[in-house]
């Protein structure tokens, strides 16, 4: 497996997000907005009491302001749509004579543009701990930063996957657009970037550590506010199992799909 | 006047035979926006219901009463979604690419015809759903309902949901002098997504007037619920007919400077 190509597109795509600056912008918005929901709701809450399901209303603020960051360096779903539509349209076929994997290229793609994004969204997370005068809640262990960068990177790696995975259900589907729609909403929501899963029902909390989704955006925010250390080390056990499972899945998806590709479009 | 109200409401008539008509014909997605939508107050749903489970009340509110705020808005977007806006989430394109001009050359109303043109009785669904949600809240909120309390709460929703209609087309209308809106329609878009998820109450400040002026998203469904729970003051429901009627008379003047501005780019 040559490397060097894969950190080509890399390259193109840290150059093409250059082009896109406005993407850029309405994440930070969106982001803003989060974090606004976040400040007034749970400020009215936190009114008349110290605490709600073991936070106060800065390792709350604190987490949001980390789930959020998380949130915006999944582009993952740029995949799914990308894949959706070229194979819808026709244009699929960019991808098959290109002489790489074709997942590599988007996990090269993914890559490139969390790298470009990283420091634009860190600075403006910073810029949200100073605007709404947050507490920021910060729990310094350095093997526990270590793991939890892992986790993070397994995360991103295992929503590349699964938006790939569902890019290629066109082949089969021919239209997914709508599904595609519904999953982001309940991907907000399982993965903890809406509200905290601690606040779930105890048999749901259970349930939702057997699925990858609990240890892609909630679990790593918890870990950075010093929450839920003995947890790690399970995380990065499931979301492999996952990745690796789901790598299977792919595989024989598109073993199964590829010739259902006619490259003229729906 | 009275013949202008029957000419108007025949033609309306007609747009959508015309739009049930081109449903049959393109029948994929039909229930899309339905699925969609309803995810989403789905989610909301279970947001709060989690909140609740670890929280007695938000500020004034207990769970009944978020319930309802989220019915209502739900019911809000659902009367959009089934009346207006795919014809009006249309007119930025139509101003840019100059197809504006046959909206203007047909003999009635351009505004009429855009906002009638697309229903979409896929969303009719979402009118029973959030029905559905609506009536929970009652319940869960142990609100006893009478006539003029199903009578007030109807008519505020109408008020609420012509507002969200004005607040659409006045949006949609930039394209006329600035060519582009998608910015403003990000501002709309992130309004709408903040204010669904958070009701009125929770604002102060500079919020306030933000989202009870500006982009009047955090008074909505506000209004209607605190009409059915009793909360409603004079001074809260005179604010909320002065800024339904201030924002009529701003859309009706922007549209019309726009009209008049509008020099048919493309064509």
């Amino acid at each position: 497996m040559d490397l060097r190509k894969y950190l080509e597109i890399l390259k193109i795509f840290i150059k093409t997000q250059l082009a896109w600056r406005g993407d850029s912008v309405i994440q930070i918005l969106f982001s803003l907005t989060k974090i606004l929901f976040a400040s007034l709701l749970w400020g009215t809450i936190f009114a008349g009491r110290e605490e709600v399901a073991g936070f106060t209303l800065s390792s709350m603020m604190s987490y949001y302001i980390i789930s959020s960051f998380l949130t915006q360096l999944d582009m993952s779903s740029k995949v799914s749509m990308e894949i959706s539509q070229r194979i819808r349209n026709g244009t699929f076929s960019k991808y098959m004579v290109i002489p790489v994997n074709i997942q590599g290229y988007f996990v090269a793609m993914e890559m490139g543009m969390v790298l470009f994004h990283l420091i634009i969204y860190f600075i403006t997370s910073v810029i949200w701990v100073f605007l709404f005068r947050i507490r920021f809640v910060f729990a310094p262990d350095p093997a526990i930063l270590a793991g939890m960068g892992i986790l993070i990177l397994l995360g991103l790696f295992f929503m590349v996957q699964i938006n790939y995975y569902l890019g290629l259900l066109t082949l089969k589907y021919e239209e997914i657009g709508l599904f595609l729609m519904i999953k982001d909403n309940l991907v907000a929501f399982v993965t903890g970037s809406i509200i905290p899963l601690t606040l779930l029902p105890e048999r749901f909390l259970w349930i939702m550590k057997a699925f990858p989704f609990y240890y892609v955006t909630y679990l790593p925010s918890m870990l950075f506010i010093g929450r839920l250390k003995g947890e790690l080390g399970m995380g990065l056990l499931v979301l492999s199992c996952w990745c690796v499972v789901l790598q299977a899945v792919i595989y024989v998806t598109w073993q199964n799909y590829r010739i259902k590709y006619d490259g003229v479009g729906i | 006047m009275i013949g202008r109200i029957k000419r108007n409401i025949r033609m309306v008539g007609v747009l959508i035979n015309l739009r049930l008509q081109n449903l049959m014909m393109f029948r994929l997605g039909f229930f899309g926006p339905f699925f969609v939508d309803s995810c989403v107050f789905l989610v909301q749903l279970c947001v709060f219901e989690v909140i609740y489970s670890n929280v007695d009340r938000i500020g004034t509110w207990g769970k009944g009463q978020m319930i309802l705020y989220i019915g209502t808005f739900s019911m809000i977007n659902a009367i959009n979604m089934v009346i207006y806006f795919f014809g009006i989430n249309a007119i930025p394109d139509k101003i840019k690419n100059g197809d504006m001009d046959l909206y203007l050359t047909k003999p009635g109303s351009p505004l009429l015809r855009l906002t009638f043109e697309r229903i979409n009785p896929g969303s009719v669904p979402l009118l029973l759903f959030s029905g559905v949600i609506i009536a929970y809240g009652i319940k869960e909120g142990g609100i006893r309902i009478t006539p003029i309390l199903v009578l007030g709460y109807v008519f505020w929703v109408a008020v609420m949901a012509v507002l969200y209609y004005l607040v659409e087309v006045l949006i949609r209308s930039f394209p006329f002098f600035i060519l582009t809106s998608g910015n403003t329609i990000i501002l709309e878009e992130a309004g709408l997504t903040l204010c669904m998820q958070l009701p009125g109450i929770v604002f102060y400040g500079i919020y306030k007037v933000i989202f009870y002026l500006i982009l009047p998203y955090g008074i909505m469904a506000t209004i209607p619920v605190r009409f059915l729970t009793g909360e409603l003051t004079f001074v809260g429901a005179l604010w909320g007919i002065l800024v339904a009627a201030a924002f009529t008379i701003l859309t009706a003047f922007v549209w019309k400077q726009g009209i008049r501005h509008y020099n048919s780019a493309s064509s």
